[in-house]
């Protein structure tokens, strides 16, 4: 039953306390609307993968039908897989070639891009960068041609310069890690070269004229300015390139195949092949929790030593 | 007491979150809803064709009026190509989606092993069993060394596409030259003919693949003598049976090859080295699959053309046949779609027909799989070109009764792995022949199965 008699002298009060209290429901919803978008994709895309891949590692599942609870199994056949330990004694390799390799050659030459009155240092800063925009279906196809035993050109050059060039580069198991580890240094080393060179470029000339008015050498000067100003940017590469070195699939995916004998098999391409050509999604799944947890587990280690995100004292 | 409702309290972010896990597997779940699946029995009826090569395109899409004629089905093709790896597992994200799923898939033999693993194949895949049995004289004339590969615990789930029997392919000119006699005895004696070629001319007569990145070709080179020799992979239950004197045998005669010359190492069949190797007159022999000859010498070496003569395989003198298999593709139908009977029927009146598959010869070069089809005249009056006008159905019928059975495993790309990797050793004399089956039987053990 609805009435429309004048109210008491309170209800305007009341009318006015409902409409404030509208108003007020309005804007406590509103901050969780504007943000939703994000939640609900993070929710969706995130958490829900990483954690179907968490329980999925706890099942047998072929792909198709239920997954049947398996508990730890997965985990304890991975500790005993010799596959498993190849991929990751060969990605630790991959690990160690960036970091050691491919990071301190990134930095050197963007020392020498940063040399004052260099010509043409956009061409040189774009020639360096090319290789990681070239797509990696060319860069194997072109590795390919280059390694290739009897007609490549590696060896085709050492056939010039030595007179043998038998070398069997991506059939030899040692020499296929070198062929990817080259492979590595010549896709990734100008893209890291970028970051190092935006980092010289904002080093204060201040503190180069300093440690010159101090009599520094060169060395010195790399050392106790250079170095110290760039801890940031070093920072941020070290940890990227070891997150992208630990995940690498591409360059051994396309270029061995993770042969011969898995000598280049690498733990994305463990994980792709128990899932995606032996069916075992469990397994798979578990492997690649494992590779998270190292990667993650690492990343924060890296992160602590190089005090990414701490304020400089 | 109020004349005012309670205002509701505002979402805790535990209570947004709830909303939005409740919304995404609502979605989730709405879209994994199948379509509908009553049988379709006859009128206009359009079929999700998928293939990884366009050969087989072209012959379904020739057959429509045929089968049109044969049956109540007036069929429509809707065809999707795609990497032969990347249909199986667009299949079965189709499948665990519960929509769009093709009516008919092609898959490649290498591929097919994925579909045996659990009860991908039973759940997914329709069992042609009862069908062939209702078709008179049909289950004794369908071959059954290929309808092995597609087949488990008694049950067809694919057609395949060939009997690609293992062949020799030569150069009858540069034979003739180097005065080799055309029909030799034994792989023994001809691996000492080789070694003389080899010593004499550079010239080899037997080619391994030894492309890192590709196990399944390194193992395809010894595959084929295996099998020719009375070796096996896998038995029909899908036990390896690697390990046996046979494979011992096989392998000590190619790492013997490779250290005399007779056999010599290429990157791989088709690419830049097979064909260097073709044109300059290195490799003047070799021991493939008779489609082998449409996708590596005519590519490779089309001025040959002529100058090349396909004989059957020398036979091991302890014994084996004359011929192995390898490659094929496998037709099989969806299971539980509205499509499934207008499919199998299609595939039946196209794929499985007298006329189609002189038809599927004549077009794709590939060659029968019903016995009966190999007495057919057209056939055995066909010349080849490129072979220098040889008539080849007489030999190819005379090594019918010896192509072996070859049975898949869902480990096999386990076994792919780690025997492609023994053998590049045993090549290499890293590993004697019977260390890398040894080995290559306990790494298989190791990971099979997980």
């Amino acid at each position: 039953m609805t009435t429309t008699v004048a109210g008491p002298p309170g209800t305007a009060r009341a009318r006015s306390a409902t409409k404030g209290g509208a108003r007020r429901r309005r804007r406590s919803w509103a901050p969780y609307l504007f943000i939703s978008p994000f939640y609900l994709l993070y929710v969706l895309f995130m958490l829900v993968p990483v954690g179907v891949s968490l329980w999925l590692s706890l099942t047998e599942w072929v792909g198709l039908g239920p997954p049947r609870w398996v508990g730890l199994r997965n985990y304890r056949l991975l500790a005993t897989d010799i596959s498993f330990h190849r991929a990751l004694a060969n990605t630790g390799v991959f690990v160690l070639v960036a970091l050691g390799l491919v990071v301190p050659l990134a930095l050197l030459i963007a020392q020498a891009l940063n040399t004052r009155g260099l010509r043409v240092r956009d061409l040189w800063r774009t020639a360096y960068f090319v290789p990681i925009v070239v797509s990696p279906i060319l860069v194997a196809l072109i590795f390919g041609l280059v390694f290739d035993r009897q007609f490549g050109l590696a060896n085709a050059v050492l056939r010039a310069l030595f007179g043998s060039g038998g070398v069997d580069w991506l059939g030899d198991p040692d020499l296929a890690r070198v062929s990817i580890a080259l492979v590595m240094l010549w896709r990734w080393t100008g893209y890291l070269t970028v970051f190092f060179l935006a980092g010289l470029q904002n080093v204060p000339r201040e503190l180069y004229e300093a440690a010159a008015l101090d009599g520094a050498g060169r060395l010195r000067t790399f050392t106790n300015v250079t170095l110290p100003a760039l801890k940031p940017v070093t920072a941020f590469v070290v940890v990227t390139s070891f997150i992208c070195a630990a995940q690498i699939f591409e360059e051994p995916y396309l270029l061995t195949g993770g042969g011969p004998a898995e000598s280049t098999l690498s733990v994305t391409m463990f994980i792709y092949r128990a899932a995606f050509q032996r069916q075992q999604f469990g397994y798979a799944a578990a492997a690649a929790v494992v590779l998270f947890v190292l990667v993650f587990g690492l990343s924060r280690l890296f992160n602590r030593l190089l005090g990414i995100g701490r304020a400089a004292s | 007491m109020s004349y005012l409702p309670a205002a509701p309290a505002p979402p805790t972010r535990r209570a947004l979150l709830r909303g939005a896990f409740g919304l995404g597997t609502a979605a989730a779940l709405s879209a994994c809803g199948g379509a509908g699946t009553t049988p379709r029995t006859s009128g206009d009826v359009t079929l999700g064709l998928w293939t990884h090569d366009p050969g087989y395109e072209a012959f379904f899409g020739k057959g429509v009026p045929e089968a049109d004629r044969a049956g109540d089905f007036r069929y429509h093709l809707k065809v999707t190509r795609a990497g032969a790896p990347d249909i199986v597992t667009k299949l079965l994200a189709q499948a665990v989606a519960g929509r769009g799923t093709p009516d008919l898939v092609g898959f490649e033999i290498g591929s097919f092993p994925r579909m045996l693993r659990g009860d991908i194949a039973e759940r997914l895949l329709h069992d042609f069993t009862p069908d062939i049995a209702a078709v008179p004289g049909l289950k004794e004339d369908l071959l059954p060394a290929r309808t092995a590969p597609f087949s488990r615990d008694g049950r067809i789930y694919a057609f395949d596409s060939d009997t690609p029997m293992v062949v020799y392919f030569h150069r009858r000119d540069l034979f003739e030259k180097y005065g080799l006699p055309e029909d030799v005895g034994t792989w023994e004696e001809f691996a000492d003919a080789g070694a003389r070629v080899h010593r004499d001319h550079g010239a080899s007569m037997c080619v391994v693949s030894t492309v890192g990145s590709d196990p399944g070709q390194v193992v395809q080179s010894f595959q084929m003598l295996l099998y020719q020799r009375g070796g096996a992979f896998f038995d029909a239950d899908g036990t390896l049976v690697l390990d046996s004197p046979e494979a011992e045998e096989v392998l000590r005669f190619l790492c013997e090859g490779l250290r005399s010359g007779f056999v010599v190492e290429v990157s791989d069949y088709y690419g830049a080295g097979m064909q260097t190797a073709l044109k300059t007159g290195r490799v003047i022999g070799l021991p493939m699959a008779i489609w082998y000859k449409n996708y590596g010498l005519v590519t490779n070496v089309p001025e040959q053309k002529g100058r090349w003569r396909v004989r059957a395989l020398p036979r091991f003198a302890g014994g084996g046949g004359v011929t192995a298999a390898l490659g094929g593709t496998g037709f099989g139908v969806v299971e539980g779609k509205a499509n499934t009977r207008a499919a199998t029927e299609f595939l039946f009146r196209t794929w499985l027909t007298h006329e189609g598959q002189v038809r599927r010869f004549t077009e794709t070069g590939y060659l029968p799989t019903r016995r009966s089809v190999y007495e057919d005249a057209r056939l055995g009056a066909y010349e080849d070109d490129f072979c220098g006008g040889q008539r080849l159905f007489g030999l190819y019928r005379s090594l019918l009764p010896d192509v072996p059975p070859f049975h898949q495993s869902p480990d096999q790309s386990i076994l792919y792995d780690v025997l492609g990797g023994n053998l590049l050793r045993a090549y290499h004399g890293d590993l004697s022949p019977r260390q890398a089956l040894k080995q290559t039987a306990a790494d298989f053990r190791d990971q099979a199965g997980r």
